[in-house]
Order: C-alpha cells, then sequence, then structure tokens
C-alpha cells in the first residue's frame, strides 16, 4: 500500500507545535534563516520555480512562473495569502493554521525575501475563528522573537504580516474577489488582464498564494531542489518540440470525505491513483465506488471506470477533470447523483457574485432544472431523433438508432455551457466560477445520464445500479473528443 | 443615501476595548476602506448586529459613504441586519455533510428547536421564540472530514448524531 509521506503535516500533532519554542525545536524557522544567508533572493526564486510547485489553491499554476510575472520596479508588492478555504471537500489549510501556524509564517518570510515583499495580508475565511485565533497568536510571538517587524535577525529585511477575515463568501477564494474583498469592498472578482501579479490590491503588484503552496516553501529551501523534485512525478510534456519536463512534484495534502471509513487529510507524494487514495483512507464505506469528485465540487466528476486515474494535476487535466483544491469526494453505490448535482448546484446558485449576467441567472436556472428533474417533474418531449453516440469509426456520431429528447437534460447542458463551454473552454464570464458550474453540471448528466434519464422516466429519483448508472467509457471518451480533429484526438 | 432617510434607533460608538481594537486595525492598510471587514465584525461584535447606527458610525470612522457600507454588509452572508438569537446555530448542508446525513441532524434541530430554518434575507423565521437560538444552514465549513458539523457562535461540533444535538442543546440550555 502507498504510504503517506508527511512533509508538511510532520509535526502537526506534536504538542504545543504552534508555540514558537516548540517550532524552534522542530528546526522551525532554520530554513528561513539558511535562506537569508546562503541566498540572494533571485536564488530563492530560482529554487522555486526548478522545484516545479505547483499552486495548491485550485488553479495548479506553476509558482515560480507566477513570481516572475512580478514587475520588479514596482513598489511596494504585497503578498496575499489565500487562506479562504470553502471549496466544498478541502480542509487541509484549516488545521495548518489551527495547529502549526508557524510553518505558514516561515513560508510567508521565504516568499518575501525572495519577492522583497515587505506586507502580507493573510485572508482568513470568516468562520476559522480558530484558526485566526491561533495564527494571530503566532503572528505576536514572531514579531516578540524578531522574525517579524523591522530589521530582522539585523538583516535589514522588514516583513509585516496581518491577518484579514472574510466574512462567509466563497467567492472570495478566487483571487481577485479575494483582492476587492480585502480593500473593503464587495468580493466581486475583476478582469483579467491586468492580473494581480502586475496589479493587485492597492493597485500594487500581488502575490496571490495558497497556504498550502506557501508551507511547501520551507522545504524546498531546506532540503533542496533535488530532494523536492524526487517526490511526484514529471512527465514529459509532448506538445511542445522538444518535450518540455512537466513537474508535479512534491507532496499533496489530499483531503478525502465521503463514502470511505477514515475521511481526513493524507500526505502522499502527487500522482497516485484514486483507488489507492481510497484504500489509504481506510477503504470504501458501502460495496462499490459509484463516483468520485476529485478536486473540490468544481471539479468534473470520475466514473468507476477512471479509478485508475493518477491524481496529479496533469493526469487529471487529461482526464477532462482537475486536481483543483485536491478535495476528493467519495460516493458509493447507494448515492444518487441527480441528488448530489442538485446539492451541488445549490451551493453555486447560492455563491454567484452576481456580477455577470450568464453566471448569475444561468446558475439558479442550472439549479432548477436539476430540482424539477429530482422532484419527478422533468420534463421529455414525445418525439424521437436520431442517436448520437459512438459511431462506426469509434467517434462520436449517428450511430444510426434513434432515441427519445430529454428536454430538460439537452437544457441543462445548453444553460451550463452557456455559462462557460466545458468543450471549448471558453467562458462568457469575470471569473472562473463559471466554469465551476457547468463542468460538474455537464459532467453528472454526461457520464450518469442513465440514472437523468430514468428520474425523468419514473417521475421520482431513481437510483440505479453503478454499472447501469453509468455511461461506457468509450461513449464517454467519444463524447470529451467529438470536436477534436480527428489526427489530434490522441494527444 | 442621505442622511435623513436613515432612521436611527439607537446610535452606536465602540466601547473601549473594540476602540482600541480598531485603532490598530486602521494601521495595517494603505487607505482607511480596506479596513472595512475587520471593523464590521467588531461592531456585529458589540451591537449583535449592523444596525443602520452601526453602519453610519462605521462609515465616518472609514471616510466612505454609508451607502458603500450598505454595499458590503449585504454582500456577504456573516453580517446581520436583523437581531439574532443568542446562540447562532450554523448548519453545514453541502455535499460532504451530506452524504453523512446532515439532513437529519437539521431535522432533529428543528423539531428540538421548534423553528424553521433562517433565511438571509429573513433571520427570524429561524430564531426561536425566546431569543435564544437562531438555526442557518450554511455552505461547506471546511470540515469535511468530520462531517456532519454545526457551528454555535465560533465552535465547531464535529461528526454530530441526534444524541450529541441533544447533549450540547442541553449544556447551551443551563
Ligand atoms: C471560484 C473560485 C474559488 C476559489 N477558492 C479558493 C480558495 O478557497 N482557496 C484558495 O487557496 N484558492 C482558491 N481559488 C484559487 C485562487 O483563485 C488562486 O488561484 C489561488 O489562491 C492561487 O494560489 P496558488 O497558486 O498558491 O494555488 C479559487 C478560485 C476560484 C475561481
Ligand atoms: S462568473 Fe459568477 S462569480 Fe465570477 S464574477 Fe461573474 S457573476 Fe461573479
Ligand atoms: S461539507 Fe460540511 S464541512 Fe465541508
Amino acid at each position: 500500500m502507498v504510504q503517506e509521506r508527511r512533509i508538511l503535516y510532520e509535526h502537526l500533532d506534536v504538542p504545543d507545535i504552534n508555540t514558537f519554542d516548540v517550532f524552534r525545536q522542530y528546526d522551525g524557522y532554520t530554513r528561513f534563516e539558511k535562506a537569508i544567508a546562503e541566498y540572494q533572493p533571485d536564488d530563492v526564486a530560482k529554487m522555486v520555480m526548478d522545484s516545479g510547485l505547483k499552486g495548491r489553491g485550485g488553479a495548479g499554476f506553476s509558482t515560480g512562473l507566477k513570481w516572475s510575472f512580478v514587475p520588479k520596479d514596482i513598489k511596494p508588492c504585497y503578498l496575499c495569502c489565500n487562506a479562504d478555504e470553502s471549496e466544498p471537500g478541502t480542509f487541509s489549510n484549516r488545521y495548518v493554521l489551527e495547529k502549526n501556524p508557524h510553518l505558514l509564517i516561515e513560508g510567508i518570510l521565504i516568499c518575501c525575501y525572495a519577492m522583497g515583499i515587505e506586507t502580507t495580508y493573510v485572508y482568513i475565511r470568516g468562520e476559522f475563528t480558530l484558526g485566526k485565533k491561533m495564527l494571530d497568536a503566532a503572528i505576536k510571538e514572531a514579531y516578540e522573537k524578531g522574525y517579524l517587524g523591522k530589521d530582522i535577525r539585523g538583516t535589514g529585511l522588514n516583513v509585516d504580516i496581518y491577518s484579514h477575515p472574510g466574512a462567509g463568501a466563497y467567492i472570495c477564494g478566487e483571487e481577485t474577489g479575494l483582492i476587492e474583498s480585502l480593500e473593503g469592498k464587495r468580493g466581486q472578482p475583476r478582469n483579467k488582464p491586468p492580473f494581480p501579479a502586475v496589479e493587485g490590491v492597492f493597485g500594487k503588484p500581488t502575490v496571490v498564494q495558497n497556504v498550502e503552496t506557501l508551507c511547501n516553501l520551507p522545504f524546498i529551501i531546506g532540503n533542496g531542489v533535488e530532494w523536492y523534485t524526487q517526490m511526484g512525478p514529471t512527465y514529459a510534456d509532448t506538445r511542445a518540440n522538444p518535450p518540455t519536463p512537466d513537474p508535479n512534484t512534491g507532496t499533496k495534502l489530499y483531503c478525502i470525505s465521503g463514502d470511505v471509513n477514515e475521511p481526513g487529510v493524507y500526505e502522499l507524494d502527487l500522482g497516485l491513483t484514486c483507488s489507492e487514495l481510497i484504500e489509504v483512507a481506510g477503504g470504501l464505506r458501502g460495496e462499490e465506488v459509484k463516483a468520485v469528485i476529485p478536486g473540490g465540487s468544481s471539479a468534473p466528476i470520475l466514473t468507476h471506470y477512471e479509478l485508475d486515474t493518477r491524481l496529479d494535476f496533469t493526469s487529471l487535466t487529461l482526464a477532462k477533470s482537475m486536481l483543483g483544491s485536491g478535495g476528493i469526494i467519495v460516493m458509493n453505490e447507494t448515492r444518487n447523483i441527480v441528488d448530489c448535482l442538485l446539492n451541488i448546484m445549490k451551493f453555486y446558485a447560492h455563491e454567484s457574485c452576481g456580477q455577470c449576467t450568464p453566471c448569475r441567472w444561468g446558475t439558479p436556472w442550472v439549479r432548477d432544472i436539476v430540482q424539477r428533474i429530482a422532484d419527478g417533474n422533468g420534463r421529455k418531449d414525445t418525439m424521437t431523433r436520431p442517436k448520437f453516440g459512438v459511431a462506426e469509426n469509434g467517434r462520436w456520431g449517428d450511430t444510426g438508432e434513434t432515441e427519445e429528447i430529454y428536454e430538460d437534460l439537452d437544457l441543462l447542458e445548453s444553460v451550463a455551457n452557456n455559462i462557460a463551454n466545458v468543450d471549448t473552454m471558453t467562458w462568457n464570464t469575470i471569473c472562473v466560477f463559471g466554469i465551476a458550474v457547468s463542468w460538474p453540471a455537464v459532467s453528472y448528466m454526461r457520464k450518469f445520464r442513465p440514472e437523468f434519464e430514468a428520474t425523468i422516466q419514473e417521475g421520482k429519483l431513481v437510483t440505479l445500479p453503478v454499472a447501469e448508472a453509468t455511461v461506457s467509457p468509450e461513449e464517454n471518451y467519444a463524447y470529451q473528443q467529438r470536436f477534436v480533429p480527428k489526427e489530434f484526438a490522441d494527444l | 443615501m442621505s442622511d435623513a432617510l436613515i432612521q436611527i434607533e439607537t446610535p452606536f460608538a465602540f466601547n473601549e476595548e473594540n476602540q482600541r481594537e480598531f485603532d490598530g486595525l486602521i494601521g495595517r492598510y494603505p487607505v482607511k476602506e480596506a479596513a472595512m471587514l475587520p471593523t464590521l465584525h467588531l461592531a456585529q461584535r458589540q451591537a449583535g448586529y449592523i444596525t443602520p447606527a452601526v453602519m453610519k458610525y462605521v462609515a465616518e470612522q472609514l471616510e466612505v459613504s454609508v451607502m458603500k457600507v450598505k454595499d458590503v454588509v449585504t454582500f456577504y452572508p456573516m453580517f446581520f441586519e436583523e437581531p439574532v438569537g443568542e446562540y447562532v446555530i450554523r448548519i453545514c448542508h453541502t455535499l460532504p455533510c451530506a452524504l453523512r446525513d446532515c439532513k437529519g441532524v437539521l431535522e432533529h434541530l428543528k423539531a428540538k428547536l421548534a423553528t424553521d430554518v433562517a433565511s438571509e434575507t429573513n433571520l427570524a423565521k429561524g430564531t426561536t421564540a425566546d431569543g435564544k437560538f437562531t438555526l442557518m444552514k450554511v455552505e461547506c465549513l471546511a470540515s469535511c472530514d468530520v462531517a456532519p458539523v454545526i457551528m454555535v457562535n465560533d465552535d465547531l461540533y464535529k461528526n454530530l448524531t441526534p444524541e450529541k444535538v441533544d447533549e450540547l442543546l442541553a449544556k447551551l440550555a443551563s
């Protein structure tokens, strides 16, 4: 069985690790000291680039690359630590804040040193009262011990960290929503560009980084790039010529919840498969896996055919899903996918910030369609049409058969795709919340279409056995590839 | 909105302790307006909910219009514009909690407290007659590993069952 490799979480359960003295006993702040003693700021940035570290907050964007976009000549530059953690199924940042806040401070210090940043805001979701209390206490202690404030350890380095509470809006996790919220406004995301790296909070260059991403920095500096890159797979991106390395390095704090025996946070090297993770989390609670959400509720769902998918950034992108925040939600054979989608759509309809018309109206519309289906009032036409599916050539096309028209399923897909189109990956909205709505909506419906059809047909929620509820991998693949010219289909 | 349009029941001002905390906050940001959310949290803790007088006071302190404060207050679910109970019970009902039967816990709470669930525009609907509890549904509280969960004011309660709810309510009522 795959073994846990605790790095970020290694000392999490040490008593009083939240205090400076105990943290110090476990190498606390020595990595920061090493950075300022041995490396120039640019060296640190280069190490982070070479480590292949990708953002753990959702987008999975290379951290080193993000830093390289920040203009060097505009000061001040800010760091915003994203501790808004509100993606359903994600709960790893909470434990860092509540149990080991000094680790985050050390990570922040390293980032500030590398980027020449003097002010950091940690945006903590409003419900994390304990987390904020612990972090505030740790910040206070770090000031007293001379690791924050002016002229840190006699190096001339100045760093201030302030915690800033949110107030219950999911959209403030989106980086520009966070920035607006931090400025004291409604947390409504901004149009990009300009990207925060160029023009962020208070009109200045801003680095936005997730808690877990920052907590990786002490270990990259302390143990070196070579040590770090040994963990997790590095693929070759064959779209480039010559192929470029595509690193998925480091460990990930996988949060697993739902139908497993031991839900929790497991720190493992990136790249284990879905079924391995379920095994690590004490195995499935139930008989059979019906579906797995691999990266927080925004991620497209995986079926039981896809459990061999490796849970890393690249593999999940190739599987037309995403690692996102690393929140894995497992559903067993007793679950009804229509019902699950309804729950998620209620979440998104509630959390849309309301700026863009497609999202403001489309999201509740999708919710209402799913509600109607779940209530047993899903609409079905009396006419039939040619059935599209896996055609003779193995690609998506006319199968020569006819099918009944499920009006509400067509409508669901059409409304969702008009918020953000999951095939072309283009969105009619300001932020990618739109994709986070249409991804689950379309993927649940497409991959578990028989269950949706049966529910409409019967006029009540019908839970089909797993094999019957799921469309075949061939059909799923053909559908996903239907706009891709044949010669590119396997890239 | 001009001041004349706002009905001001009881004037509001920070008490000494909160004033000190507020003074500490304001220095953290290059513009005063940025202290909006922490200031509103502070004010809500003191006043119980955000009254028009609170908004006016906060607007003066941060040198912005009252409308701007109202704009923010209406956006964030954690700010209340109506009175709430002494204990605000937030029950999570997002998918991972739903997979662990948060519905059962919710129904039990509703029955025990003899109240409905508050909606964002009608908090009274979820407030018990004695004004002790307000019951509201919230989205994922980032504790799905210990689902189902509720928050009572600032405290999180994990792995809930109807029995645990009974114990908790008994403790709070005493
Ligand atoms: C709707 C939405 C919600 C998000 N919520 C969070 C969140 O709660 N926490 C987080 O760290 N990132 C969240 N993100 C991702 C951030 O926009 C951003 O990519 C991230 O904080 C960057 O940090 P990283 O590169 O370290 O991951 C969210 C993005 C979107 C579109
Ligand atoms: S897509 Fe939705 S959440 Fe994002 S800015 Fe537009 S309305 Fe707001
Ligand atoms: S879904 Fe309830 S805590 Fe995450």
